[in-house]
């Protein structure tokens, strides 16, 4: 694997023709190294649902290009994407988007299954997920009986399922109240760089800011700071912008405690 | 394996309650009308159960009940002297209508001229079907008065419905009854033991010129051939109209349970489901459906079948395992065909959809 892990150049989206066009995504240039976190942030409308789409092989752009480790996506057919989309992404939706018939524990041994892991394995990795996102105590609890919080972790669990390159995260803590959205994205962090996989993560909420590497700003479906925005090969994640942020997020991540993920509420408010 | 298909039909019971109620009740239709068929079918094997194996008649007959022959008596001897024929019986037999205490009754009347065993009918006495019975409002012990001729129900039997009864009266009295005295309608041949049934029958077709040999089976088969002409045309409108209901009730399930689940089949999609593995739940839910409704209508003609038996003995159902068996095929290929639709349905959900709030 290459060190930088996702590039998109000139990355476009057009929606509709003629004058009813809508440019939603302009020419972005974007560069991801293995490991690292980026948030891209923006207003409603600016295009950053869009460009995660186009990035995660959802949406075909109308000009540009994708590499998800070395693999042109645009070139693509359908099935070859949605095999991509198994094996090297994981998402994570803004209303969580979990299956409502299902437990927490089948939520996420269903990505497996979708993998084609099957039986007690799929059983048995789905149950760790779970319990190392802290949610031991509610494998068999449907999703109407979690909280928000739970039910993004369960989310997260399930994306992390199948073990991706690429974590994908579309405004992670949009529908959680400020504890819980922070949990989270600690979470969300440490899964991502603990095992080396990149993230990019877009937000409008300032609270994530931290927990980034880099952030990226857009802006009418053009990203503000075009040189921050491609990563040199030779420039690694802990070299780029926002590392004061990245230390506060160090202090706001959970510790690991006899296995168990917990967090001081009273640090983790002092902090932020 | 996670179980989505089950889940999402049972995430809603009332739903699935009544789907199953609905295909169940589909099938119990066509499993009714087909046992009733099979009932109607099955009546022409009395034939079967008659004290012996060829039949005698004049030709181009189908049937006793549906045709009629007569035939010499004095041919008796001729018939008795053919190599492997045992013992030669007259068989008299006519629809006889007669009203008792003002009730219009029809009946196919026999009499076989045995002189002992289940066939064998003292004079001045009458045998009656149950379902006729029921209708006359008489018992054993009772009158009727047939063809001008006063008989005492000397004993009843089962066997008939509501359209065919026969009623079994003494030979000497159905030759005076009926107006025949030097002629017989059939003869009714036993085989000697070991004698071999088509040999014996071509001996009797040239020993006896003008005069046709049947087997029981054959009248068995012509009578069944009879009600299959009546009435199949109308149980393949009903079976197909039952098999439209089920379908369209499978359908209709696995349709809503598919299109109210849209967004979660569109994040299926956007974390790589392929189409089999979508295809999949959808054609498990359809077939969950299908099979258990299905399975639901059996158990419910099963039983429905027993109480009409007891309750309405004219109305004769026979459910056969084959008959289940073939209705429940028919659920799951209409199930397959059900989820077309809502697999339509899906491949036309954008993935994307999943990242819309």
């Amino acid at each position: 694997m290459s060190d930088v892990l996702l590039t998109a150049n000139g990355l476009t989206k057009v929606f509709g023709h003629g004058r009813a066009a809508v440019r939603a995504v302009d020419a972005v240039d974007l560069g991801v190294a293995c490991g690292e976190v980026v948030l891209i942030m923006g207003p409603s409308g600016s295009g950053k649902t869009t460009l995660l789409s186009m990035m995660g092989g959802l949406l075909r752009p109308s000009s540009g290009c994708v590499q998800l480790d070395g693999i042109e996506l645009t070139t693509l057919g359908p099935r070859a994407l949605t095999r991509l989309r198994r094996r090297s992404i994981g998402f994570v939706f803004q209303t969580f988007n979990l299956l409502e018939s299902l437990n927490a524990r089948e939520n996420v041994e269903i990505a497996l299954n979708i993998a084609g892991s099957r039986g007690a394995e799929a059983r048995e990795r789905a149950t760790r997920l779970l319990t190392e996102a802290g949610l031991g105590g509610r494998l068999d609890f449907r999703v109407g009986e979690l909280s928000g919080g739970e039910r993004q972790r369960v989310a997260i669990a399930r994306a992390l399922a199948n073990e991706p390159l690429l974590l994908l995260a579309d405004e992670p803590t949009a529908n959680l109240d400020s504890e819980h959205g922070l949990e989270v994205m600690a979470l969300l962090r440490e899964r991502a760089r603990g095992d080396g996989r990149s993230a990019i993560v877009v937000s409008h909420d300032d609270r994530v800011r931290p927990f980034a590497d880099r952030v990226l700003n857009l802006v009418d479906g053009r990203l503000a700071d075009e040189r921050s925005a491609t990563l040199r090969a030779d420039v690694a994640p802990e070299q780029s912008s926002d590392v004061a942020d990245r230390e506060q997020a160090d202090d706001l991540v959970a510790v690991e405690h006899e296995g168990a993920f917990e967090r001081t509420l009273g640090h983790l408010g002092h902090s932020v | 394996m996670v179980p989505l298909a089950s889940r999402n039909l049972l995430a809603d019971k009332r739903r699935f309650t009544m789907s199953l109620a609905g295909v169940g009740f589909a099938v119990l239709l066509v499993l009714i009308v087909v046992s009733l068929y099979r009932g109607w079918s099955n009546v022409g094997r009395f034939y079967e159960q008659m004290p012996g194996q060829l039949w005698l008649s004049q030709p181009a007959t189908s049937d006793p009940f549906h045709s009629t022959s007569f035939l010499p008596l004095a041919d008796r001897p001729r018939v008795a002297r053919v190599a492997g024929v045992r013992s030669v019986d007259p068989v008299y037999a006519r629809h006889i209508a007669f009203t008792h205490r003002g009730t219009s009754l029809d009946v196919f009347a026999m009499a076989l001229g045995v002189p002992a065993g289940r066939y064998a009918v003292p004079r001045g006495t009458i045998d009656i079907d149950r379902v006729l019975a029921a209708e006359a409002g008489v018992g054993v012990g009772d009158e009727l008065r047939v063809l001008g001729r006063s008989l005492r129900v000397f004993r009843t039997h089962s066997g008939g419905n509501s359209i065919f009864q026969t009623a079994f009266v003494n030979s000497a009295d159905a030759r005076s009854m009926f107006g025949i005295d030097s002629l017989t309608n059939f003869f009714l041949i036993s085989l000697q033991r070991g004698a071999d049934a088509a040999a014996v029958a071509r001996r009797l077709s040239a020993a006896m010129p003008g005069v046709e040999v049947h087997t029981s089976q054959q009248f068995a088969q012509s009578f069944a051939n009879r009600v299959n002409a009546g009435f199949l045309a109308v149980v393949d409108v009903l079976v197909g109209i039952g098999l439209v209901v089920g379908g369209a009730v499978i359908a209709l399930t696995t349709y809503t349970a598919t299109v109210e689940r849209r967004r979660e089949y569109g994040v299926l999609k956007a974390v790589g489901a392929s189409r089999g593995f979508l295809f999949g739940v959808v054609l498990r839910q359809s077939l969950i459906v299908g099979a258990l409704g299905t399975a639901l209508g059996i158990a419910a003609t099963a039983a429905a079948t027993r109480i009409i038996e007891r309750r309405v003995p004219e109305f004769i159902t026979v459910l056969t395992i084959r008959d289940a068996t073939a209705v429940f095929g028919l659920a799951l290929a209409t199930s397959v065909i059900a989820s077309y639709v809502p697999v339509r349905r899906i491949e036309r959900i954008d993935p994307a959809e999943a990242f819309r709030p």
